[in-house]
C-alpha cells in the first residue's frame, strides 16, 4: 500500500527509529514518458545516525529527501515517523528541512523567517521571537535579523534558512545542498553548528552533498544513483545502526555518538 | 532568439499573455465600442430628427411672384421628392349656431389643402371625429365654437360676405407650431403661438371663397409650397444639417427674392446636431473613462510579474545580454499582447455593435468607422507598450544586475510623492471646475444658422484631473497607511490569525506598493461604476420630473381657452372609473409691468394630493411652507427669479398684476404680496410665471374659470383613464396622460441614446469591477506560489497560510471600496454639475442607485472572497514543482 502512515502507535523496540521506509519509490507521468525518481528504497533511520547522501545531479536526491520529509507522496512503498508522535496530514512536525537554494520568503525579515515554524506550531509570538534569536545567534547571522532576504547574499540566506530549522528543534534534520552556496570556512562552521545542535537535541541528520568535507564530517554515507539508494557506504567514524531494509541497505552497527 | 523567446513566452507565460491581452482587448472593444455606439446614434438621431418633421420645407411665395413659378422652382430643385402649394388665407372670424347656442371666435385662418395632401405630408392632421376629408375643423376651434361634425359654420371675409361651409370633421395638428410658423423670422424672435382658430378645407373650394379676398386684400391671402425631400441624408446630424440648409440657401438664391424657405427639416437637424454634439460629448465622459480603466488593468494584471520578470532581466544581462537585446524581447512580449488584444477587441466591439445595432461600422462614414478603429487599435498597441515596454525600459535603466533579482525592493517614495503631483492635479481639476462654470457649463454651442457647432472640450479637463489626481492620491494614502498602520492591522487580523498576526502585518506592508496599485485600481473601477450609474440615474429622475412637470399629474384635462369651464365640472371627471382625486387649476394671464406671463391658481390646501410639489421647485422656503403662505395669506404670490431681478423685489414687496376682470371684461389691477421664487411647476412653461391663491384669484377677477383639471389615478392604469376621460368628455378639452408624457420625454434624442449607453456602460463597470478585485488578487498571489508552497512545506496549516491571503484580500476590499465610493461621488457631483445642459430640470441632488451599487459592490467582495478561498486552497496544495525551483 502506498502513501503516509499516520499516528502509528510507538513501538518500544522502534522507539529510537525517527524514520522508516520500506520498498519506497517515486515515480513522475505514465506509460512511455514515466521517469522514476526514486526506486525501492528501504532503510530505518535512528535519532543518531548522522547520513551523507551523496550521489550526481539528478540521481533523485532531493526527491528522497522530500519523500521523508512528507512533502511527496510517495508512488509505492510507505514512510513512517515512529519516534515522533506529531502526524499531520501525513506529514511528520518535528523534521526540519533546508531547502537547495533560497527559500527565505521575500517578505519577512530574518527573524521573521527563522520564526516562521515555530508560529506555525503554535508558539506565541514572544517565545517564537525567542527560539528565533537564539538560533540566529547560533548561526552567527545576528547582524542580519532585521534585513530583507533580498539584502542578504545566498550564503547569508542559507545560513539564515538553516537557523530556521535549528530553532524548531526538529528530530529529523534534512538538509539538501546546505553549503552550496557557502565558501569552505563558513560552510565548515555552518555544518559544525548543525551537527553540534542535532547532537544537542538527539536529532537525526542527512545531509545531500556534493561537498567530500561535508561528507567527511558524517558517520555514514548513502549512494543515491539512477534513483537507487546504496546504504552500504564505508562509515568512517562511530555511527548510527541503520537496519537492513533493501537489497544494499547496511548495517552500521555501534551506539551513536 | 527572438523566435525561441516567444515561443518560449506561449508555451510558460500563456495565463499571464492571455490576462494581459485580454486588459488590451477591453481597452480596445472600449474605444471602438464608443465609435461604433456614436455611428449608430449619430445615424439614428439623423433618421430621427428626419422622421419628426412632417413637411420638410415651407417655402413663402413672396406677395408679387407667381407661386405656380416657385412652385415649378421647388420641384426642380435636386432632392425635393414632392412639393404642393397650400393656401393661407386670413378670417375675420368663425360663427357658429349649433343647435341653440352661437358662438363666435375672434380672428382665424382658413388653409387649403390639395387633394392628396395628407398622404404626402403623414402625421399633418390627426382625424379625431368625422371623415377624412372636406371642411375640417381645428380642434380647439371646434371647442371653441362647440360644433361637431354635420354643423354649419360661417368663415368670415374681410370685406365680403360670410360663407357658410358644413363641418366634415374635426381634426387635430400635431404640427400646428410649425404649419403656423412666421418664416423668415428672425432667428432670436420669439416664436408665435399657432392660431386658436383654424379651418381646413379643399384646395378648389378655398380659391372660390378667396381668390376674390386675394384681389381686394392681397394681404390676408398666401400661399406656401409645401415640400418633401429625399431623407437620403449624411448619418452624422451636422452634415445632414449642412446640406438641407445649403439647399435651403440654395433655393432662396435661386428664386431671386421670390421665395423664403422656412427650413423645418434643417431646424430640426440643427438640434440633432446640437444633441448629437452633447452625445458626443456624453459618451467621451461616460465611456472614456472605461477605456483608461481597462489600460490601467492591464498594467495592474503586467506589473504583478514585474519581480519576475526584473530577475529574468537580471539574469539576462548577467549572461550578456545587451540591452537593446532586452528592449527587443520586452517588445516582442508588447507586440504579442498587443495586437492579439486590438484583434480580439475589434472583434469583440464589432460583435456587439451588431447584436445591439445591427451594424459593426466603428464610424459614421467610412474614413470616420477606418480612423476609429486605428486609434482603437493604436491605443490598445500603446496599452501593451506602457504595460510591458515601458517599465521594462525603465528597470533597465535605473537598475543593476543586483537590484533587478530583488524581489521586495527597498521601499522609497516615487518622484511624484514628493512633489506632490497628486495635489496639484486635485487643485487644478478644482480650478478648471469652477472656471467652466462661469460659462454656465455651455459645452456645446450650436447658434442657430451657424454651420458648425462647437464643443468645449476645455469640460473634460476637470473631471480628467480629478481621475488622475484622486487615482494618486488613493496611492499616497493607501502607501501611508498600510507603512504605518502594521498596529491597527495587527489588532483587526488577531482573531483569526493569533501570534502570526504580526508577522502577517508585517508581511501586507512590506508588499504596499503592489496592494496600493491593486486599491487604486479597485477603486478606480467602482468609482466609475458609481459616476456612471448615478449620472444615469439623475437622468432618469430628472426625465421623471420632467414629465411630471409637463404632464402635471397622472391625467391632466386642459380646458380650450375660450370655454370656461367651473371647478364644479371637475366631478364629471371624479364619475370615470380609475380616477382617484381631481384638482382644478387656474390658468391666466397677467401683466407685471408690459411684461405677460402666466398665473397659476392654486389650492393651497389640496393642490398636493394629486401632484408632486417639490421643495427644489421653489427658493426662500419648501414647498410645504410655501403652500401654506398661499394659503394663511391668500394674496401671496410666488414669481419667478428673473421677475424678482427684473423688478428688485424683496419678500413682502406689493406686486400689482393686471388681470382680465371677467365682470368688466377689462384689464384690472390685483394686488399681491411677494412671498418667494417659484422655478418650476406643475404645467408650468419654462419662462417666468406666478402661482396665486385660487379663491383670491376668482374673487379679484370675478371668474374661478379653471385652466385645466389634474387628475390622480394611484399611479395605475393612467393611458385607459385617459381613454376613459376622452370619450367621456368629447373633443372639448385637450385629454393628456402621463405614461404618453414620459414616452416623450423619453424618446429625446439624447435620453434615447444616453439609456443605450449607459446599458453597457453599466454592464462594463460591473465587469471592470470584479475583474479588478479578482485579477488583482489572483495574480498577486498567483506569483508568491513558491513562497506559499515554502510556508506549506515549513508546516503551515491551511488557516495559517489562509490569514496571510485574508489580510491582503481585506485590505483590498476595504480600501478598494472606502476610496472608490468616496471617489465616485465626488465624481458624480462633478459630472452632473459640468453636464447640467443635458438635464431637464437640472437636479439640486444627485439620485444614487443604491440596489445597483449594493450589487456591485457585494459582487466584488464575493468575487474577492472566492478568489482567496481558491488561492488559500491552492497555496496548501502547491504543486511540488514550485518547491523543486528552490
Amino acid at each position: 500500500m502506498t502513501g503516509h502512515s499516520s499516528r502509528a502507535a510507538p513501538d518500544p523496540s522502534a522507539s529510537r527509529i525517527v524514520v522508516e521506509c520500506v520498498g519506497l519509490g517515486r515515480t513522475y507521468g505514465t506509460g512511455a514518458a514515466a521517469v522514476t525518481a526514486v526506486a525501492e528504497v528501504s532503510f530505518a533511520l535512528p535519532t543518531s545516525a548522522r547520513v551523507a547522501l551523496v550521489g550526481p545531479s539528478g540521481s533523485g536526491k532531493t526527491t528522497l529527501l522530500h519523500l521523508i520529509a512528507g512533502l511527496d507522496t510517495p508512488t509505492t512503498g510507505t514512510v513512517r515517523w515512529p519516534a515522533l508522535r506529531d502526524i499531520r496530514r501525513g506529514r511528520a512536525a518535528k523534521v526540519g528541512v533546508v531547502f537547495q537554494g533560497p527559500s527565505l520568503l521575500p517578505a519577512l525579515d530574518v527573524t521573521e523567517n527563522v520564526a516562521l515554524p515555530l508560529l506555525f506550531a503554535g508558539k506565541s509570538a514572544d517565545q517564537a521571537m525567542q527560539h528565533a534569536g537564539i538560533a540566529i545567534t547560533l548561526l552567527q547571522i545576528g547582524e542580519l535579523a532585521d534585513r530583507l532576504p533580498d539584502e542578504l547574499s545566498g550564503g547569508q540566506a542559507q545560513r539564515a534558512a538553516i537557523a530556521r530549522v535549528l530553532a524548531a528543534r526538529p528530530k529529523l534534520i534534512l538538509a539538501d545542498e546546505p553549503t552550496g552556496q557557502l565558501d569552505h570556512d563558513t560552510a565548515a562552521r555552518t555544518i559544525a553548528v548543525l551537527l553540534d545542535t542535532a547532537d544537542a537535541i538527539d536529532a537525526a541528520v542527512i545531509i545531500a552533498t556534493h561537498d567530500p568535507a561535508v561528507a567527511d564530517r558524517l558517520t555514514t554515507r548513502w549512494t543515491m544513483c539512477d534513483g537507487r539508494l546504496d546504504t552500504g557506504s564505508a562509515v568512517t567514524g562511530p555511527g548510527a545502526g541503520v537496519a537492513a531494509g533493501a537489497a544494499g541497505a547496511i548495517d552500521i552497527g555501534g551506539d551513536t555518538p | 532568439m527572438i523566435g525561441n523567446w516567444t515561443r518560449g513566452l506561449l508555451r510558460r507565460r500563456s495565463a499571464r499573455l492571455t490576462a494581459t491581452a485580454v486588459g488590451v482587448a477591453a481597452s480596445v472593444a472600449a474605444l471602438a465600442g464608443i465609435g461604433i455606439f456614436l455611428a449608430a446614434a449619430q445615424s439614428s438621431m439623423t433618421d430621427r430628427a428626419a422622421r419628426s418633421v412632417v413637411v420638410d420645407w415651407q417655402v413663402q411665395v413672396e406677395p408679387t411672384a407667381s407661386p405656380g413659378g416657385v412652385l415649378d422652382l421647388v420641384r426642380a430643385t435636386d432632392g425635393v421628392r414632392t412639393a404642393v402649394p397650400v393656401g393661407f388665407a386670413h378670417s375675420s372670424g368663425f360663427v357658429s349656431s349649433a343647435a341653440d347656442t352661437a358662438a363666435t371666435t375672434g380672428p382665424g385662418i382658413v388653409l387649403g389643402l390639395p387633394d392628396g395632401y395628407s398622404t404626402n405630408f403623414p402625421g399633418a392632421l390627426r382625424t379625431l371625429t368625422g371623415t377624412d376629408s372636406g371642411v375640417l375643423l381645428a380642434q380647439q376651434t371646434a371647442a371653441n365654437l362647440h360644433v361637431t361634425p354635420g354643423d354649419t359654420v360661417e368663415i368670415g371675409r374681410a370685406g365680403l360676405a360670410p360663407v357658410p361651409v358644413m363641418v366634415d370633421a374635426v381634426v387635430e395638428l400635431p404640427q400646428a407650431n410649425s404649419l403656423f410658423q412666421t418664416i423668415g423670422a428672425p432667428p432670436a424672435a420669439q416664436p408665435v403661438a399657432p392660431p386658436d382658430n383654424v379651418i381646413l378645407i379643399d384646395q378648389a373650394r378655398w380659391h372660390t371663397l378667396f381668390d376674390p379676398l386675394a384681389a381686394a386684400r392681397p394681404d390676408l391671402v398666401t400661399t406656401e409650397i409645401h415640400a418633401a425631400l429625399d431623407h437620403s441624408l449624411p448619418s452624422d446630424p451636422a452634415s445632414a444639417y449642412r446640406v438641407v440648409t445649403a439647399s435651403a440657401h440654395n433655393l432662396e438664391a435661386r428664386s431671386a427674392g421670390t421665395a423664403l424657405v422656412g427650413d423645418n427639416l434643417g431646424a430640426s437637424l440643427g438640434a440633432a446636431r446640437s444633441d448629437a454634439a452633447y452625445a458626443q460629448v456624453l459618451f467621451l465622459f461616460l465611456g472614456l473613462p472605461a477605456a483608461v480603466l481597462a489600460g490601467l488593468l492591464t498594467a495592474t494584471v503586467v506589473a504583478t510579474g514585474q519581480v519576475r520578470r526584473r530577475q529574468e532581466q537580471s539574469l539576462l544581462r548577467a549572461r550578456g545580454a545587451s540591452r537593446s537585446q532586452l528592449v527587443r524581447l520586452a517588445a516582442v512580449e508588447a507586440v504579442v499582447v498587443g495586437v492579439g488584444g486590438s484583434v480580439v477587441g475589434l472583434i469583440v466591439a464589432g460583435l456587439a455593435g451588431w447584436a445591439t445595432f445591427g451594424s459593426a461600422r466603428f464610424g459614421a462614414t467610412t474614413a470616420g468607422a477606418v480612423g476609429w478603429a486605428a486609434a482603437a487599435a493604436a491605443t490598445g498597441l500603446a496599452v501593451a507598450a506602457s504595460a510591458v515596454l515601458a517599465p521594462a525600459w525603465r528597470d533597465l535603466r535605473r537598475m543593476n544586475v543586483t537590484a533587478g533579482r530583488a524581489t521586495v525592493t527597498a521601499i522609497g517614495p516615487p518622484l511624484w510623492v514628493r512633489f506632490k503631483v497628486d495635489i496639484a492635479l486635485l487643485v487644478a481639476s478644482g480650478v478648471l471646475f469652477w472656471l467652466t462654470s462661469r460659462n454656465g457649463y455651455e459645452l456645446v454651442l450650436a447658434p442657430e444658422g451657424v454651420p458648425t457647432i462647437s464643443v468645449s472640450y476645455w469640460a473634460f479637463a476637470a473631471p480628467a484631473l480629478l481621475w488622475a489626481g484622486a487615482a494618486l492620491l488613493i496611492w499616497r494614502l493607501s502607501d501611508l497607511i498600510l507603512g504605518r498602520g502594521r498596529r491597527i492591522i495587527r489588532t483587526i487580523l488577531r482573531p483569526y490569525a493569533g501570534s502570526l498576526s504580526q508577522t502577517v502585518a508585517n508581511s501586507v506592508s512590506r508588499q504596499r506598493r503592489p496592494l496600493a496599485r491593486g486599491i487604486v485600481l479597485l477603486a478606480l473601477a467602482l468609482a466609475f461604476a458609481f459616476s456612471t450609474a448615478t449620472f444615469n440615474a439623475t437622468y432618469r429622475a430628472q426625465a421623471e420630473a420632467d414629465a411630471q412637470l409637463t404632464n402635471g399629474a397622472d391625467v391632466t384635462v386642459t380646458e380650450s381657452p375660450g370655454n370656461p369651464v367651473p371647478p364644479a365640472a371637475g366631478t364629471t371627471l371624479s364619475a370615470v372609473p380609475g380616477v382617484a382625486a381631481v384638482e382644478p387649476i387656474q390658468h391666466r394671464f397677467a401683466y407685471i409691468g408690459a411684461d405677460l406671463q402666466d398665473l397659476y391658481g392654486v389650492d393651497p390646501s389640496s393642490i398636493t394630493s394629486v401632484t408632486t410639489v417639490r421643495d427644489s421647485y421653489f427658493r426662500g422656503g419648501t414647498a410645504t411652507e410655501l403652500m401654506n403662505q398661499l394659503r394663511a395669506q391668500p394674496d401671496s404670490i410666488l414669481v419667478s427669479a428673473e421677475t424678482v431681478k427684473d423688478f428688485q423685489l424683496s419678500p413682502g414687496d406689493t406686486v400689482n398684476l393686471r388681470l382680465q376682470d371677467e365682470r368688466t371684461h377689462q384689464l384690472a389691477t390685483v394686488p399681491f404680496h411677494y412671498v418667494g421664487v417659484v422655478a418650476e411647476f406643475p404645467t408650468a412653461p419654462k419662462d417666468s410665471f406666478f402661482v396665486a391663491n385660487a379663491a383670491y384669484v376668482a374673487v379679484q377677477t370675478g371668474s374661478d374659470a379653471v385652466g385645466a383639471f389634474l387628475i390622480d389615478t394611484g399611479g395605475t392604469g393612467t393611458a385607459a383613464v385617459a381613454e376613459r376621460i376622452r370619450a367621456a368628455i368629447g373633443t372639448s378639452a385637450t385629454v393628456t396622460d402621463i405614461t404618453t408624457t414620459r414616452g416623450e420625454v423619453g424618446s429625446s434624442l439624447t435620453s434615447v441614446n444616453l439609456a443605450g449607453l449607459t446599458r453597457i456602460e453599466l454592464g462594463y463597470g460591473f465587469v471592470l469591477a470584479a475583474a479588478a478585485g479578482a485579477l488583482v488578487l489572483a495574480l498577486g498571489l498567483a506569483e508568491r506560489r513558491r513562497g506559499f508552497a515554502i510556508a506549506s512545506a515549513l508546516g503551515g496549516s491551511a488557516r495559517q497560510l489562509r490569514s496571510f491571503v485574508v489580510a491582503e484580500a481585506g485590505v483590498l476590499i476595504v480600501g478598494g471600496l472606502l476610496a472608490g465610493s468616496l471617489t465616485g461621488w465626488v465624481l458624480s457631483e462633478m459630472l452632473v454639475t459640468v453636464l447640467t445642459g443635458v438635464f431637464d430640470p437640472p437636479p439640486t441632488s444627485l439620485t444614487v442607485p443604491w440596489t445597483y451599487l449594493a450589487a456591485v459592490g457585494s459582487t466584488l467582495v464575493v468575487v474577492v472572497v472566492v478568489v482567496a478561498a481558491t488561492t488559500s486552497h491552492l497555496a496548501r496544495r502547491a504543486p511540488l514543482t514550485a518547491l523543486r525551483e528552490l
